[in-house]
C-alpha cells in the first residue's frame, strides 16, 4: 500500500483527464491474468514478490485451480508518470498523477459475454498475444468487439521468454514474429475501420505495440530503449524510437545510420532492433541459463543492475527473473504506454457518445456523455452483476458517463426494454451505497463522477442483468450490450428433492443475474432450462447453480442444442386465417430472407430502432428490397430484435394500424415458438398481403387478433417448405503435426470439417480450423485430447446457423426424426400439427 | 311504456329487461331471429345475432309468461358498414320484419329492448330499424363500465352459463360453467389477451336459465359439445341443446298464462 490509498484514489477521479479504463482482452492462455498481477504488484496491492505465482484477479477457487478466468475483475490503480514524459501524453492532462482502472476478463471464448460487459465500462484495450501461439480465434473476436465499442487498443506480445527459452530463435528470426504477429494484429483492425475513431493500428515505432513476459515480470517498449540510447546517439527520442524498427540498421564501423541491410562492401548488417533491444536481452539470458558467472556481472554493471545480497545467490532461472524484472519491469512499461496512448473518459466519450446513446444526441445526457461532464444529468450504465459475500445480493458494476452519482442519491432505474415517457421497466429508487471495487475488495465512497467506474449497492433487486441509471426524466437508455456469443447449448435441471424446488427457481434468478450471457427459463412442459454459450460455459454455470445460488443437489440432463426455424421457399398459396368470431381475415405469406440480412440484423447493424427511412435505403441498397416493402417493416422478432420480419403489404385496408399491436404481439410469440418445434424462427419474412376486418372495433379486439394473425404465420410456414438450422461451431485447434491425424478423425466422426490448416511460422505448431456441428460437440473436448495424447486443445465459438437438408414435414427424413425427438422432449404431440388447424377457407 | 324485449338468450338481452322493468317499463313480448329450420345450423357466425343456443329460447315465453315471436335469419351479412343503411337481404332486415309483425300485432309497443353494450355495430343496426317503424330502442347497457356489468350481473341472480367460446384463452372446458364460476377466469384473460370482460367482441355467448323476471327455470336435460372450428390457439366450440324443459320455481307466484 505504498503508493496506493482510496483518498489518494477518489481525489483522482475528479481529475478525469488523468484517469484510464481499460480492459485486458486476449485468447485463452495467452496470459493475461498472469500479466495483470504484474502490473497490480507496481500499484501496490500485493506484494511484488508473489506477481506471477498468485493470480490476484482470479478470485474464485475453481479459477485459481483450472487456471483460467471466468468472471471478469476490476481493479484501481494508481501511477505517477515521469514529469518530462508529460509532454508525450497527446492529450488534455492534469499532473503526472494518473488513476487506471483496469478490467481482467475471460479469454475463453465461452465467457466472451463477460468481455463484452467489460468493453462497455472501459476506453482503452490492452490486447496480450502469445509471441509463440499468435493472433487466435478470440484474440480476434474480442479486438473485433473491442473496435465496435470504439475502444482503442494497445497490443502486448507476452512469453517473450518461451520463444527465448524453449524455441532458441535467432534474433531476426524473433523480430520476423514479432512483425508477423503485429501484422495480423493490423490487419484485423483495418478490417473494422472506423472513420470516427481513425487510425488505431498499432505500430512499435509508435510506442503502442509492448514486448513481455508476464510470468517474469519484465517488459518493453521501444521507449524504455530509445530513452537509454537517445543520449548516446544525441538524438531525439521520438527519432530513436522509429529506428529500432523496420529497415532500419547500425554501421558499426561508420557509426552511420543506414535503411540497406548490407554495407557499401556487401556485407550484412544486422537491424537496429536486434541489435540495440534484442541483443541485450539474448546476452542476459545467454549468460545466466548457461551460468556464464563472470559475464553476467559485467552484463549486470553494464546495465546498472544491482542486487541484493540473497538475490545474487540465485541462479538460472530465478536469477534470470530478478535480473529482467530489474533491467525492464514490466509494469513501468505497460503503465507507462497505457496512460500515454490510451484514451482518457473526456476524450474517448466525445466520439463513443454516438454508439453509447441511444436517444438524440443533442439533449442534454448526450451532451453529457459528450463532455464526461460531473455537473451534467446522472448518466450510469449498469454492465454486470457481481455477486456479493451476502447470499443472492449483487453489486451492480457499471461506469458513470455524465454526472456524479452518490450514496442515498434518487435515480431512476431503466431497465433493457425501458421506452422514454413509458412506465414498463422503470423504477425510481435510492441508490443505498456507492463502492469502488478492487479485486477481491470493495471500499465505500461518498460519491462518483463521470468517467469513472464503480460499484452499486441496492440496485440489484430493479435489474436483472444490465440498464441505465439516470436522473434525467428525458432520458433514453445506453446502449444494450450486442453479445459476439449465443446461448445454443441448452440442458434441463431439476432437484433431487421436490422439497428443494423453491430452492432451485430462486437459484436461477440468482445465476441469470450474475452471467450477463446466461439463460434460465421454464418451458412449457414445466422444465427448468439453463442454456449457455458452450459445455465448459454451461458446465461453470450450473456447478454455480448447485454450489452457490441454489444450494441443493441437482440431477441434470443430457445438454441439447438449439435450433432454428425457418423456411426454405416462398409460400405455395397466400394462406388465410379467420378470428374465432369469423368476422375478421387475415392473408399472409412467408418467404425467407437473405443469410445477410440476417447477419446484419443479428450483429445490430440494422436494428429495429433504427430511423425508418435509412434502414429502408439500407435494405434497398445492400438487400435488395423493394423500398415501399422496406419502410413498412411492422417489427423484428423474437423479442422484437431478431431475424425475422412481419412486413405490411396491404393496401388501402381500413382500421389496419389499429390491430398492428396485436399483429405484433402474435408475431413475436409465433416467431419464438415456430410451428415444427416450438424453437426460435429464423431468417423468415412474413408479408401481411390482404386484411378484412369487422367493422366495429369491439369484434376486432386482441382475443380475436392475435390467435388469428399467429396462425396465419403458422400457415404460411407449413406451406414454405419449412427447414431447420442448426448452430455450427468455428472450432480452432493448435497441436504439433503428429496430432493432426487423431484431429481429422475425431471430426470425421462428428459431421467436422476442416477448413484451414496453416504450420505456424516458426514454430512446429498447426493451426487448424474446422466447422463442427454443436450437436455433435458434447465431450469433443475430450475425445480430441483423449485421441491426440493430451497435445491437442479447441476453442469452440459459435459460428452460424446452418440449414438441415430436407422437409421436416416429409416423415422419414433425418430432420423430421430431429423434430419428432425434440417435440417429444418438450412434451408436445410428436407429429406436426397439421395445415388445416392454421389453414382457413374462404 | 310498453316494450317488445330482443332476446338472444344471452344475458346481456336479459339483464337489460331487468333494468327496463327497474326503470318502469312494462314487458309486454319478447323477439327473437333464430337460424332457418331447414339449415339444420346452431351457428350460423351472424354479424349482428347470438344464435347458438336457440332451441332454448322455444321455453322463453313460458319462463316469462309473455308471447314471444320470432322470425328465421334469411338475410347475411350484406353491408358490413359500421353505419347500416337498408339493404336487401341483408340479416338486419330480417330483424325489420321481426319487429314490424310485433308492431301490427301489438301496436301500443313503443320501445325495444336492446342488451348492446359496447358494439355499436349491433346498436346502430337495432336503431336503423327502430328509427323506421316509429319505436325507440332501449339500451341501458351501453357503454356501461363492463367489469362492473359482470359483477352487476352476476349479484342480480342472472343465472347464465357459457354456450360458446371463441377467443384465445378460452377453451371447452369453460363451457357450462356460471357467470359466477368464470368471474376470476375472465379477469386473468382479460390482462392476457385484452378479452372484453362481458365478452361484447365476440369472445363468448351466454344463456340465460334463470333470471328474476323468469317465473319458471329452464333446465337443460340433453346437451352435447360441439367443435366447431378446432382452430390451434383459439378453438370455436358450444354447447348444442338437444332438450330443454321448464322447472317450476317455489320462490315465484306463479305466471299469469
Amino acid at each position: 500500500m505504498v503508493n496506493f490509498t482510496i483518498d489518494q484514489i477518489r481525489s483522482l477521479m475528479d481529475k478525469v483527464t488523468n484517469v484510464r479504463n481499460m480492459s485486458v482482452i486476449a485468447h485463452v492462455d495467452h496470459g493475461k491474468s498472469t500479466l495483470t498481477d504484474s502490473l497490480v504488484s507496481k500499484a501496490g496491492i500485493i506484494s511484488s514478490a508473489k506477481a506471477g505465482e498468485a493470480r490476484f484477479t482470479d478470485t474464485r477457487q475453481d479459477e485459481q485451480d483450472r487456471c483460467i478466468t471466468i468472471k471478469s475483475t476490476a481493479i484501481s490503480m494508481f501511477f505517477e508518470l515521469n514529469k518530462e514524459d508529460l509532454g508525450e501524453v497527446k492529450q488534455k492532462t492534469d499532473g503526472n498523477e494518473f488513476l487506471i482502472n483496469l478490467i481482467d476478463s475471460p479469454g475463453h471464448v465461452d465467457f466472451s459475454s463477460e468481455v463484452t460487459a467489460a468493453l462497455r465500462v472501459t476506453d482503452g484495450a490492452l490486447v496480450v498475444v502469445d509471441c509463440v501461439e499468435g493472433v487466435c480465434v478470440q484474440t480476434e473476436t474480442v479486438l473485433r468487439q473491442a473496435l465496435g465499442e470504439r475502444i482503442k487498443p494497445v497490443i502486448i506480445i507476452n512469453k517473450v521468454d518461451r520463444a527465448l527459452l524453449e524455441l532458441q530463435v535467432t534474433k531476426e528470426d524473433l523480430y520476423t514474429s514479432f512483425q508477423r504477429t503485429i501484422e495480423s494484429v493490423n490487419v484485423i483492425i483495418s478490417t473494422y475501420f472506423d472513420k470516427t475513431l481513425g487510425d488505431v493500428q498499432v505500430y512499435p515505432d509508435r510506442g503502442t505495440v509492448a514486448f513481455g513476459s508476464g510470468l517474469h515480470g519484465w517488459g518493453f517498449t521501444l521507449r524504455q530503449f530509445a530513452n537509454r540510447y537517445a543520449k548516446k546517439f544525441g538524438v531525439d527520442k521520438e527519432k530513436m524510437m522509429a529506428r529500432l524498427w523496420g529497415e532500419n540498421y547500425f554501421n558499426p564501423a561508420t557509426r552511420k545510420w543506414t535503411t540497406k541491410a548490407e554495407d557499401a562492401n556487401g556485407k550484412p548488417l544486422e537491424r537496429a532492433f536486434c541489435m540495440f533491444v534484442l541483443d541485450p536481452i539474448f546476452k542476459v539470458f545467454d549468460s545466466i541459463m548457461n551460468f556464464k558467472k563472470d559475464q553476467t556481472k559485467t552484463m549486470l554493471e553494464k546495465l546498472d543492475i544491482v542486487l541484493k545480497t540473497e538475490e545474487s545467490e540465485l541462479e538460472g532461472k530465478a536469477l534470470l527473473k530478478v535480473v529482467m524484472r530489474k533491467f525492464l519491469p514490466a509494469a513501468d512499461a505497460l503503465l507507462e504506454m497505457l496512460v500515454i496512448h490510451l484514451p482518457s473518459p473526456v476524450t474517448a466519450q466525445a466520439y463513443r457518445v454516438e454508439n453509447l446513446y441511444e436517444g438524440p444526441q443533442d439533449d442534454e445526457c448526450a451532451e453529457g456523455i459528450r463532455k464526461c461532464d460531473p455537473n451534467a444529468p446522472l448518466m450510469l450504465y449498469i454492465s454486470k452483476m457481481v455477486p456479493t459475500s451476502d447470499k443472492g445480493r449483487f453489486y451492480a458494476f457499471g461506469r458513470v458517463f455524465s454526472g456524479t452519482v452518490r450514496s442515498g442519491q434518487k435515480v431512476r432505474i431503466q431497465g433493457p426494454n425501458y421506452l422514454p415517457g413509458r412506465k414498463e421497466d422503470l423504477f425510481i429508487k435510492s441508490i443505498q451505497r456507492t463502492i469502488l471495487m478492487m479485486g477481491r475488495y470493495i471500499e465505500s465512497i461518498e460519491d462518483c463522477p463521470a468517467g469513472n467506474i464503480l460499484g452499486l449497492v441496492g440496485v440489484d433487486q430493479f435489474l436483472l442483468k444490465s440498464g441505465t441509471i439516470t436522473t434525467s426524466e428525458t432520458a433514453h437508455n445506453l446502449k444494450v450490450m450486442k453479445f459476439s456469443v449465443s446461448p445454443v447449448v441448452r440442458v434441463a435441471v431439476e432437484v433431487k428433492n421436490a422439497n428443494d424446488l423453491p430452492k432451485l427457481v430462486e437459484g436461477l434468478k440468482r445465476l441469470s443475474k450474475s452471467d450477463p450471457c446466461v439463460q434460465c427459463y421454464t418451458s412449457d412442459s414445466g422444465e427448468h432450462i439453463v442454456a449457455g454459450a458452450g459445455e465448459l460455459h454451461l458446465e461453470i454455470c450450473l456447478k454455480d447453480l448447485e454450489e452457490d445460488h441454489a444450494q441443493v443437489p441437482l440431477k441434470t440432463g443430457d445438454p441439447v442444442v438449439q435450433y432454428c426455424e425457418t423456411v426454405q421457399e416462398e409460400s405455395a398459396i397466400t394462406c388465410l386465417s379467420k378470428s374465432p368470431n369469423k368476422h375478421n381475415r387475415i392473408h399472409m405469406r412467408a418467404q425467407p430472407i437473405d443469410e445477410e440480412l440476417s447477419k446484419a440484423i443479428e450483429d445490430g447493424r440494422v436494428h429495429p430502432r433504427d430511423d425508418v427511412k435509412i434502414r429502408a435505403r439500407v435494405l434497398a441498397d445492400e438487400f435488395g428490397w423493394d423500398v415501399t416493402d422496406a419502410r413498412k417493416i411492422w417489427c423484428f422478432g423474437p423479442d422484437t430484435n431478431g431475424p425475422n420480419l412481419l412486413v405490411d403489404t396491404t393496401k388501402g385496408v381500413q382500421y389496419l394500424s389499429e390491430i398492428k399491436d396485436s399483429c405484433i404481439a402474435a408475431f413475436q410469440w409465433a416467431t419464438k415458438e415456430g410451428v415444427v418445434a416450438e424453437e426460435n424462427m429464423r431468417s423468415c419474412r412474413f408479408n401481411v398481403m390482404d386484411v378484412t376486418l369487422h367493422a366495429d372495433t369491439i369484434h376486432r379486439g386482441g382475443g380475436q387478433i392475435i390467435p388469428t394473425c399467429r396462425r396465419v404465420i403458422y400457415a404460411s410456414v407449413l406451406t414454405a417448405t419449412p427447414g431447420i438450422l442448426e448452430p455450427i461451431f468455428l472450432v480452432e485447434i493448435q497441436c504439433p503435426e503428429n496430432a493432426m491425424g487423431g484431429i481429422y478423425g475425431v471430426l470425421n466422426r462428428r459431421r467436422g470439417h476442416v477448413f484451414h490448416e496453416e504450420q505456424r511460422p516458426g514454430t512446429p505448431l498447426y493451426n487448424i480450423k474446422a466447422y463442427l456441428p454443436v450437436n455433435e460437440s458434447f465431450g469433443f473436448t475430450a475425445d480430441l485430447r483423449s485421441h491426440t495424447g493430451g497435445q491437442a486443445f479447441p476453442q469452440s465459438v459459435f459460428d452460424h446457423w446452418q440449414l438441415m437438408s430436407g422437409n421436416p414435414l416429409e416423415a422419414g427424413t433425418k430432420v423430421a426424426d430431429l423434430v419428432k425427438a425434440v417435440r417429444k422432449r418438450k412434451g408436445l404431440a410428436e407429429e406436426i400439427p397439421s395445415l388445416d388447424r392454421y389453414l382457413d377457407k374462404m | 311504456m310498453k316494450v317488445v324485449a330482443l332476446v338472444s338468450g344471452g344475458k346481456d338481452s336479459c339483464y337489460n329487461m331487468l333494468e327496463c322493468v327497474r326503470l318502469g317499463h312494462e314487458i309486454v313480448a319478447l323477439a327473437n331471429l333464430h337460424p332457418p329450420k331447414e339449415s339444420g345450423q346452431d351457428e350460423m357466425d351472424s354479424f349482428t345475432f347470438q344464435t347458438v343456443g336457440h332451441s332454448v329460447l322455444e321455453h322463453y315465453a313460458a319462463a316469462m309468461g309473455v308471447p314471444m315471436y320470432r322470425e328465421a335469419i334469411q338475410g347475411t351479412a350484406v353491408n358490413q358498414n359500421l353505419h347500416y343503411v337498408p339493404t336487401e337481404t341483408d340479416e338486419t332486415e330480417d330483424l325489420y320484419r321481426l319487429l314490424r309483425r310485433v308492431k301490427e300485432k301489438l301496436p301500443d309497443v313503443q320501445g325495444v329492448s336492446v342488451g348492446a353494450i359496447l358494439s355499436n355495430y349491433q346498436r346502430t343496426r337495432v336503431e336503423n330499424v327502430c328509427k323506421r317503424l316509429g319505436m325507440y330502442s332501449l339500451a341501458f347497457l351501453w357503454e356501461r363500465d363492463q367489469h362492473q356489468l359482470y359483477e352487476e350481473m352476476v349479484e342480480s341472480d342472472i343465472g347464465a352459463i357459457f354456450i360458446k367460446i371463441a377467443a384465445m384463452g378460452l377453451l371447452p372446458k369453460h363451457l357450462g360453467l356460471s357467470l359466477a364460476q368464470m368471474r376470476n377466469e375472465m379477469h386473468r384473460l382479460g390482462n392476457l389477451y385484452e378479452l372484453n370482460m362481458c365478452g361484447e367482441g365476440g369472445e363468448y355467448e351466454t344463456m340465460t336459465l334463470d333470471c328474476p323476471l323468469f317465473c319458471k327455470a329452464i333446465h337443460i336435460e340433453d346437451s352435447t359439445r360441439v367443435v366447431h372450428s378446432d382452430d390451434a390457439f383459439a378453438p370455436v366450440a358450444y354447447i348444442q341443446v338437444a332438450q330443454a324443459s321448464l322447472e317450476e320455481k317455489s320462490d315465484f307466484p306463479g305466471c299469469e298464462t
